[in-house]
């Protein structure tokens, strides 16, 4: 079987965001994928992260465990799961940088494990086709 | 027979927050001729600064146990477990069909000194499952405590439940004192020193050592130096 690896990416202020990006990540291990966990830093002013219950904590947390997303990691992936409640500019610009070739897939309000389950199975499918089409080495 | 596996000669990263030394090849470390031992995989010998650690990731079909030396670690995981663990203490997790946890280290001024192994499964697709056993530091004195073994080989002494036919024990030795091991027909051990120095049938370890054992049944291990030492014994199929 192909090993596929799953990029999943996401901004997180209360936490909420970030379990469901936990879960998917999860549901992708489930299928087999190799993953990548990154979670993107929203700037914000103090005032902004103050009037958000639990934000300030959770961003200290998650920027001692975690790193921001680059470019080497999208070149990796084989499929890209994005989690976020909004589309914040430095979201926007990270999914303008990606290779067209790649389509990030959004965590909807489904299950999310379910949801990482099935991006790894499609990535997958997609990889070993593309093997089995490419003319042999010898 | 008895190979030694020297503590110089295994692979090593300084990351800054990260000193690792490995047994056998992992992450960037790569050596076919250290690919583990039986079905023991991954033995790594980590020292992570106050306040870092390993953010989420994943594993899959692994019997994964740490052991602490020095300072507490804090694991979260995927099942919901948040626990923090110091000296005397084994952790288990077996990942199964799957598993996402973070370690860090619990203290935001001290470092965190453990070793983590890894030892392959004899069945895939399992429940995850997590366990945390402490135990009384006297119980390693002069003895080997057990600290993981399969189920239908437990011996009445509180130890994690692994998915395969390994014990793993923990020994602490004085200077001169020795404890003596059958290794039955037919199956391997391996010796890791974890502090200090010993010997294993007259060979000597210094800390970081490790040693392969094959084809003997009788092993005579005896703390040296000036303090004797602390070690973890592998009795594999």
């Amino acid at each position: 079987m192909q090993d596929v690896n799953v990029l999943v990416v996401f901004c997180s202020r209360t936490g909420k965001t970030e379990a469901r990006a936990l879960a998917a990540a999860l549901g992708a291990v489930q299928a087999k994928a190799n993953i990548r966990l990154r979670w993107l830093r929203e700037p914000a002013d103090d005032r902004s992260i103050q009037e958000i219950a639990g934000w300030k904590e959770n961003r200290e947390r998650m920027e001692k465990e975690y790193i921001g997303p680059r470019t080497v990691d999208a070149d990796w992936a084989d499929a890209i799961i994005i989690g976020a409640s909004g589309r914040p500019p430095e979201l926007r610009d990270y999914l303008a940088s990606l290779d067209d070739n790649v389509k990030p897939v959004w965590i909807g309000d489904g299950d999310p494990r379910l949801q990482g389950r099935q991006v790894a199975d499609a990535a997958r499918a997609v990889k070993n086709k593309s093997r089995s089409q490419s003319p042999a080495s010898d | 027979m008895i190979t030694i596996r020297r503590s110089q000669e295994r692979g090593h990263a300084d990351h800054g927050w990260l000193n690792t030394y490995h047994t056998f090849s992992f992450a960037a470390y790569h050596d076919p001729a250290h690919m583990g031992f039986r079905s023991l995989r991954v033995l790594n010998d980590d020292r992570v600064a106050a306040g870092r650690g390993f953010g989420a990731h994943a594993h899959r079909d692994m019997e994964i146990l740490t052991y602490v030396l020095d300072g507490s670690l804090v694991h979260k995981d995927s099942m919901g477990e948040k626990r923090t663990f110091g000296a005397n203490t084994v952790q288990a997790m077996s990942a199964g069909t799957g598993v996402v946890h973070s370690e860090f280290n619990a203290s935001e001024t001290e470092p965190v000194h453990f070793l983590q192994i890894w030892i392959e499964p004899a069945v895939e697709e399992t429940e995850p499952s997590y366990q945390q056993i402490p135990f009384d530091p006297r119980e390693k004195q002069g003895r080997l405590r057990l600290l993981a073994a399969p189920r239908d080989g437990l011996n009445g002494e509180p130890a994690a439940v692994i998915q395969q036919d390994a014990f793993v024990y923990a020994g602490v030795l004085g200077s001169g004192e020795t404890v003596q091991r059958n290794v039955a027909p037919g199956r391997y051990a391996w010796v890791q020193v974890a502090r200090g120095s010993l010997s294993v049938n007259g060979q000597p370890l210094g800390e970081g050592d490790g040693a392969a054992i094959s084809a003997e049944n009788q092993l005579s291990i005896t703390g040296a130096g000036t303090d004797g030492s602390e070690f973890l014994f592998f009795d594999l199929a």
